[in-house]
């Protein structure tokens, strides 16, 4: 979950690192009121996204008039993609130094990038002058101790009076890393002023979703945002709510451009059957992610969705060979969605291929359901991918000539 | 031979008593996994269906002298239960749980890897010797139909597709010497090189078939191994995922692991560094068994 400027700034306030005075707004009057109380400001567009200086998203103003203007300019407009419905005024640090610092996971442990120059994005650093910038694993049975970050804020070529500060910010940075579960925080510009006091003006953060159960105070927070920040609909809202609420292994949908639905199981085979529906010519409507969950419920909330997508001309429910579900489970909740949904397998194709304990029971209650095709034991992922795209392609021409 | 596991590895179960331990046990022990023990704290003292169960793995290893582990244990708990089963001596863990928090997960594997221990997951369901025994719910009550014993060592990031992977081999005339599918979360206790090593050095592998994705650099180190001579027989990859490269980068797509990250570790620029190196690549299932014939007739 990509948390937001204000989020990431009050959880840094909350934790006691130094941040610029600042706080959010939903209108001109409110942006005006804070930059009353801060003097110049920069008033920034709430948007999950970096670069938000190059799309126009930072305005920097020296009165309330301005920031007003700066805030009614934004809000409402559409940046980098997302719909700005907030601003948020910072007061402008004197910046004397600028330095760069993140922490993000490698193949099998945190890495900390560090860099003494900061206020440019790291890759263009690390072209221009490789040697500013030192990456380092951290031992995850270890703290970063400060004296370590010390050695690396030397080696990066900073020296004087602030090192024993960065070295003291990286340590403790780092131990509220670990503690919120982040995956990724970024602080860019960390500033210093002409006295050596430190600032964390640009910072971004992203808290790992797997570990929200031991932080009910982000739950709420990401909601209408995906993994990356894209913006979610309501059927892939309501997929992620199912996925937060119900028992059982987690669930993803993702809705894409085509027309063929699919629940599919084991991210394996679902990138593998995607890759062939493209390579037959087909599109998707959808991707999932699903793994076993105990009841029907959580299957059915994938279904809905899927059925409930307009786009969706027809379904392939196509898993590895179940070793840890039973298939009248899922079955089972194909048929309540079918049901729920009046779906007719003749107009609307539908393709399964299930096969593991429970199979007797699934196909028995597929046979209710006429026109649904249920794969013979031991057709491969192939046949059934060539069989929904083929059905599909004849609904949808089928329509169209009629 | 086989790796890691064989019909004599004594294996314990953590978490014996939850619905999926059950489940998958029982189809374990009638395979023949020579399972001794089972640990569940508070359960202590009771059995399921006849294997005794401890309150803690190291009473459970000090009675059974069990050295595989299999752990059916929810994220929130896993990383202790891994942390407790290097404590207690256990060699070969499997960790079945998905979706493990980052930070506990880079936690678990440093623990694992420091005692010298082998971590299967996580993300996994788990590993089989065919004919011998078999560790989690891989193959559930088909396993002899799906995996047939052979000479082909298989490793897959994928769980499910290790079945699709050996019942393609069959189909094909092959059979698997061991069949592991190593995990699929982004943090992993060992790499796909790090297999494909020990099938080098089991004199009962011929050749060795891998299933890989987007999103880690798994392939990568494969790939090095095979141009530096150190992987010698015969290697058949799949790389799946290459739809991704036509969507924006970031859509949360399969795995959580399975997410692009940069264009090096994307599913075709695998497929092609691995085919560089001397790997064959299979688009389809069909085509595995058809490289192999070219390899090993």
């Amino acid at each position: 979950m990509r948390l937001t400027e204000e989020k990431v700034k009050s959880w840094l306030r909350d934790n006691r690192f130094p941040v610029p005075d600042g706080g959010p707004a939903t209108n001109a009057s409110d942006a005006a009121v804070i930059a009353e109380r801060l003097g110049s400001v920069a008033v920034k567009a709430i948007i999950p996204t970096g670069r938000r200086g190059k799309a126009g998203a930072v305005h920097l103003v020296d009165t309330p008039e301005d920031a007003a203007e700066a805030a009614s300019t934004m809000i409402g407009q559409t940046i980098n993609g997302y719909p700005v419905t907030d601003v948020y005024v910072e007061s402008k640090f004197t910046i004397d130094e600028e330095y760069y610092l993140s922490f993000a996971f490698g193949p099998r442990a945190p890495k900390v990038v560090i860099s003494r120059q900061g206020g440019v994005e790291i890759e263009q650093t690390f072209e221009c002058d490789p040697d500013a910038v030192i990456t380092a694993d951290v031992d995850p049975l270890d703290d970063l101790k400060p004296w370590d970050a010390v050695g690396l804020w030397e080696r990066s070529g900073v020296g004087g009076p602030v090192l024993a500060r960065l070295g003291q910010l990286t340590s403790r940075l780092y131990a509220a890393f670990r503690e919120a579960d982040a995956t990724m925080i970024e602080c860019n510009p960390i500033a210093a002023d002409s006295d050596g006091q430190l600032s964390l003006v640009g910072a971004m953060m992203e808290i790992d979703d797997n570990a929200l159960f031991r932080h009910r105070y982000w739950t709420n927070e990401g909601h209408g945002f995906g993994a990356e920040g894209r913006i979610l609909n309501e059927r892939e809202i309501a997929v992620m709510r199912a996925n937060e609420t119900l028992p059982g292994g987690a669930l993803r949908y993702t809705e894409l451009d085509g027309n063929i639905g699919i629940l599919m199981g084991g991210g394996g085979a679902s990138l593998l059957q995607h890759d062939m529906v493209v390579d037959l010519g087909g599109k998707l409507a959808n991707h999932t992610d699903f793994s076993p969950a105990p009841s029907i419920d959580k299957p059915l909330a994938v279904l809905n969705a899927i059925l409930e997508n307009p786009n969706t001309k027809g379904l392939l429910v196509s898993f590895n060979y179940l070793q840890l579900l039973p298939c009248d489970i899922l079955v089972g909740a194909l048929s309540e969605a079918l049901k729920q949904h009046n779906v007719d397998a003749h107009t609307f194709p539908v393709v399964v291929r299930v096969f593991g304990p429970g199979e007797e029971e699934a196909r028995a209650m597929i046979e209710e359901f006429p026109g649904v095709r249920y794969m013979p034991p031991k057709a491969s992922l192939d046949d059934a991918v060539k069989l929904i795209v083929d059905l599909t392609n004849e609904a949808v021409n089928g329509g169209n000539a009629s | 031979m086989s790796i890691l596991i064989d019909d004599s590895t004594r294996v314990l179960v953590q978490g014996i008593t939850g619905s999926q331990g059950r489940f998958d046990t029982e189809y374990c022990v009638a395979y023949g996994t020579n399972i001794v023990a089972g640990v569940t704290p508070g359960r202590g003292g009771q059995d399921v269906n006849g294997i005794p169960v401890y309150n803690t793995v190291k009473s459970a290893v000090d009675v059974s002298g069990a050295t595989a582990s299999v752990i059916y244990v929810p994220a929130p708990g896993i990383k202790d239960a891994v942390l407790e089963a290097v404590d207690a001596g256990i060699k070969v863990i499997v960790a079945l749980t998905e979706n493990v928090p980052r930070h506990d997960a880079a936690i678990a594997v440093a623990a694992t890897r420091a005692a010298g221990a082998w971590l299967i997951g996580f993300n996994t369901n788990g590993m089989i010797s065919p004919g011998k025994s078999k560790l989690g719910g891989i193959g559930g009550d088909r396993a002899n139909e799906l995996y047939v014993p052979g000479r082909i060592g298989v490793c897959s990031r994928s769980g499910g597709m290790s079945a699709e992977l050996s019942a393609a081999l069959a189909a094909g005339g092959y059979g698997v010497s061991s069949c592991i599918s190593m995990g699929g979360d982004p943090i992993i206790g060992n790499d796909m090189v790090e297999y494909a090593r020990m099938f080098e050095d089991d004199p009962d592998t011929d050749a060795m078939l891998f299933y890989g994705e987007p999103g880690s650099e798994n392939e990568q180190g494969l790939a090095r191994a095979l141009r530096d001579g150190e992987i010698t027989k015969p290697v058949v990859a799949m790389v799946a995922g290459v739809f991704q490269e036509s969507h924006p980068a970031g859509l949360s797509f399969g795995h959580v692991a399975a997410m692009i990250r940069s264009a090096d570790d994307s599913a075709s620029a695998k497929q092609k560094l691995l085919s560089e190196s001397g790997a064959h690549i299979a688009h389809r299932l069909g085509e595995i068994s058809e490289l192999l014939k070219k390899r090993l007739g």
